[in-house]
């Protein structure tokens, strides 16, 4: 493993600490230098507090670790709470003129930086943090010109005037250390190499491929962590000819973007914590009337409002089982941000292939970290897309009964209909939360509910076996160790690999994306020895559902603090599980 | 578009089970007249019901439809008209279903002036749950759930639609069939949210706001001069808790829909088949 450098500002909400550490990600990220961020933050706009972490390294980092070398602290409490992850060779950058006394542990290296008074030197104390990233490029030998072109993409827009003001501002923080400090003994030195990258968060994937995948239509109503992604559809829709409605509650969004689907759009919506379960009214709707509806469920800390800004996948039985009656639907669950990418794709194919709901389960933790990848891992030119049986005019005729009605909800053979959209000529019809006969039109008739019942079921049994529903393996193929995971752990477990190995443990890794349908883990579970499935949820969702599959106890790895796994304490604790009898 | 539509073109060959003399009846011929008077066909125009006896208004319709959620139909109209502004949309509900689960739909509806029609099938009662007080019923209305009354006023759904910004407001009485037709073909031209209440007696189970009360005590606000796009005119109307009228009390001559003022023109069904041309940009964005 080639050296990392962690990194972090902190301080209180409304300090800045968000668009400073995105920046700092930035400079990283045009310097050629894998990126990483993670973020922590309270649920409020002002106060408490609030930090931005970056992990960087000229190789693939996937992973966020137990480790601080640098930090900008604006508060005591950011020190505080980071003390466990401090060591004897990290830099704190402080501002010794403000009021607070800072604290700092003798062992580690206090570098005192007038960050408030050289920003008002270099036209505003508004820019007191990026001051702190010209420390921070003096502390780690990282050429201040790759933060001169973040600035210049960040504030760019604002006029050259502040760009200028902002790059002084970087240049006086790092003369500061330059000419005060001799830190060539803490031996950070950034590298930097000749790749490219883009550097982005799992929401920002979403959204770009719901526009890769021809999303017209979205509306969504604000919840963290889902907000971002009506953020940044907003203003990119319109380039295509759609458009993002802030509607007034789920319940409205849900009910638009079925509308917009039935006016042959492909639309989606995305919400998180209550707002799924408000939703959930309308999920038999969706797939009762047959309608191809994009559903994404970015997963955050319940129950209830529960820590609405923490990491969790605990909706996985709401996504399973979620709405009254049997709703036949998709679940589709990337596990990392490139996946959110192509999952989002695939998403819109599975609901147009098959005109059903398909949830797309993301979580806060991919939704919130940036990561650098390269640009090829987002080929547009491999975007397929797959309307399924959407009729045209002249199709509509084939599907017309003796009396010239369109057979909307035809019972074939597959279980998929012909699916007319307004304006094609003979293609009106009714669709309905009812039960229904082929036309659409209400029937309580025995005969009639059972074949519509095995029609849409049958749709997934269709897709069972048109669709690869295959899973990702990492590790030693042949390891009597299994570890299964769902969702975003996966980078994490992948780097856990690199630990497990220095310790001599052979693990076969199994990162699942898809949750219904499943892949088959019967033959890899049998092979193995010991089974393990890691989850970010206190109840173990997913292990019972494998468990349900295959037959046969696992064992769990649990983590619902509200923090992503992290690699070297997944490392751990799979070291300590392997030892463990299997629960009885 | 054809041209030779007939109003039962709209009609689909299923038999309304509505009790006999049901006030939907009327409704549903006034508003299938209506479809086919502004030069619409079953093909181009979308249908959305709410649940309740007025719901069932989709099935027997004909056109492109969809029957939802209790509620919601209006969030769904307002999806299809985003998706499509090419297509006519027609959304059609209940008292309860538009001013108790979906009161908070229909402020909002009328906030963004989707271009749409609203009929408002209103029986201040909840027939198909039979006979439960509706947010229309009278205070003293005595029924199942409600022994001495709900004592609580009725819902104003013109007063909460001019409040909420509303650019069209009318009412009718599904008897009066001519005036009904004509009220909702207003609705169907409005370049907006056209919003018409509907008085639609439940002879079932509501022996209050039957047909007789109607013709005896409504009033027609063209014998009463009244001048639609007057606001303060309308105001008096629709707050006046003397008398009940028919007729268009308020129209908004300025009114621009939600499309227009948010450039959405397109027919948003029609997409590439791979990534757009410009795809790799939205990636470039992220250098």
């Amino acid at each position: 493993m080639a050296e990392d450098l962690n990194w972090a500002i902190g301080g209180e909400a409304g300090d800045g600490i968000d668009s400073t550490g995105k920046i700092f990600a930035q400079a990283l990220s045009r310097a050629g230098r894998h990126v990483f961020t993670s973020k922590d933050f309270a649920s409020r706009i002002r106060g408490g507090y609030t930090a931005y972490k970056i992990r960087t390294s000229v190789e693939d980092v996937q992973s966020v670790v137990d480790r601080l070398d640098i930090l900008v602290a604006l508060t005591q409490r950011t020190i505080d709470e980071n003390l466990d992850e401090l060591h004897e060779g990290s830099a704190i950058i402080y501002d010794g003129e403000r009021s607070w006394e800072a604290e700092i542990p003798d062992e580690m290296t206090a570098v005192d930086v007038p960050l408030k008074s050289l920003a008002e030197d270099a036209g505003g104390a508004i820019m007191r943090n990026i001051v702190a990233l010209g420390a921070a490029c003096e502390i780690t030998g990282f050429d201040v010109e790759y933060l001169d072109e973040a600035l210049e993409k960040r504030f760019g827009g604002k006029g050259s005037k502040i760009v200028e003001n902002n790059k002084e501002a970087a240049r006086l923080g790092q003369e500061h250390v330059e000419e005060n400090y001799d830190l060539d003994h803490l031996g950070y030195n950034l590298e930097t190499t000749d790749e490219d990258y883009v550097l982005l968060n799992g929401n920002e994937a979403i959204g770009m491929g719901a526009l890769a995948a021809g999303c017209r239509f979205y509306a969504g109503y604000p919840i963290t962590p889902a907000t971002t992604i009506m953020e940044y559809l907003t203003g990119r829709i319109e380039d295509y000819g759609g458009h993002v409605v802030q509607a007034e509650d789920e319940l409205s969004a849900i009910n638009m973007a079925l509308g917009a689907a039935r006016g042959g759009a492909r639309a989606m919506t995305a919400t998180s914590g209550a707002g799924i379960d408000l939703m959930t009214e309308t999920f038999g709707l969706v797939a009762t009337s047959e309608t191809p509806l994009v559903i994404t469920d970015v997963q955050r800390s319940g129950p209830s409002t529960g820590m609405p800004t923490k990491q969790e996948q605990g909706d996985l039985n709401m996504a399973l089982y979620g709405g009254h009656g049997e709703v036949p639907r998709f679940i589709v669950a990337p596990t990392s941000i490139t996946e959110c990418f192509w999952k989002t794709v695939e998403a819109f194919n599975l609901a147009e292939k098959y005109q059903t709901p398909v949830f797309l389960v993301s979580d806060l933790a991919m939704s919130v970290t940036e990561q650098t990848f390269p640009p090829e891992a987002f080929d547009m030119d491999e975007v397929e897309i797959d309307r399924g049986k959407l009729v045209d005019e002249d199709e509509v005729d084939e599907w017309l009964d003796a009396q010239g009605r369109f057979r909307a909800h035809a019972v074939t053979e597959d279980g998929v209909s012909p699916r007319s959209i307004p304006g094609a000529t003979d293609g009106a019809h009714m669709s309905t939360g009812l039960e229904h006969d082929e036309l659409g039109r209400r029937t309580e008739d025995e005969d009639e509910r059972v074949q519509q019942v095995d029609k849409r079921n049958r749709k997934v049994e269709t897709a069972k076996e048109q669709e690869d529903w295959d899973y990702r393996e990492f590790g030693d193929p042949d390891a009597d160790n299994l570890v299964i995971s769902w969702g975003s752990n996966e980078g994490a477990l992948v780097e856990a690999l690199g630990y497990l190995e220095e310790e001599d443990v052979d693990v076969r890794v199994i990162s699942v994306p898809y949750i219904f349908p499943r892949p088959d883990l019967g033959e890899e579970i049998e092979a193995a020895d010991d089974v393990v499935v890691v989850e970010c949820n206190a109840t173990g969702q997913f292990a019972d559902v494998i468990e349900h599959d295959v037959l046969t106890r696992v064992k769990r790895i649990n983590k619902y603090t509200g923090v992503r796994f992290k690699a070297d304490e997944l490392a751990e604790e799979i070291t300590d599980k392997l030892t463990e009898e299997v629960p009885a | 578009m054809s041209s030779d539509v007939r109003f039962t073109d709209f009609k689909s060959d299923k038999q309304p089970t509505w009790c006999p003399g049901c006030g939907d009846f009327g409704t549903m011929n006034g508003m299938m007249k209506a479809l086919a008077n502004t030069g619409n066909d079953p093909d181009n125009t979308f249908v959305v019901a709410g649940i309740g006896c007025s719901g069932k208004i989709g099935t027997y319709m004909h056109s492109y439809a969809l029957h939802g959620v209790h509620g919601r139909a209006l969030p769904v109209g307002t999806g299809v008209k985003m998706a499509r502004p090419d297509i006519e949309v027609m959304v059609a509900g209940g008292d309860g279903d538009g001013y108790s689960i979906g009161a908070g739909h229909f402020v909002h509806a009328v906030r963004r002036n989707v271009d749409m029609s609203y009929v408002v099938m209103d029986n201040r009662i909840y027939g198909l749950t039979k006979g439960q007080a509706s947010p229309t019923s009278r205070s003293d209305f005595e029924t199942s759930t409600t022994p001495e009354g709900p004592k609580q006023p009725p819902v104003n759904p013109l007063a909460l639609a001019l409040a909420s910004g509303a650019t069209f407001i009318a009412q009718s009485f599904a008897s009066d069939a001519l005036r009904h037709q004509e009220i909702v073909q207003e609705a169907i031209e409005h370049d907006g949210f056209g919003f018409v209440n509907v008085f639609s007696p439940c002879v079932t189970f509501n022996d209050v706001d039957t047909y007789d009360y109607f013709r005896d005590t409504l009033v027609d606000l063209e014998e009463e001069d009244h001048d639609p796009t007057d606001y303060e005119a309308a105001k008096q109307v629709v707050l006046d808790s003397e008398k009940e009228y028919q007729g268009v009390m308020y129209r908004d001559e300025t009114s621009v829909p939600y499309h227009e003022q948010h450039g959405v023109t397109e027919d948003m069904s029609d997409i590439p088949d791979e990534a757009p041309d410009d795809a790799m940009d939205l990636v470039r964005e992220f250098y």
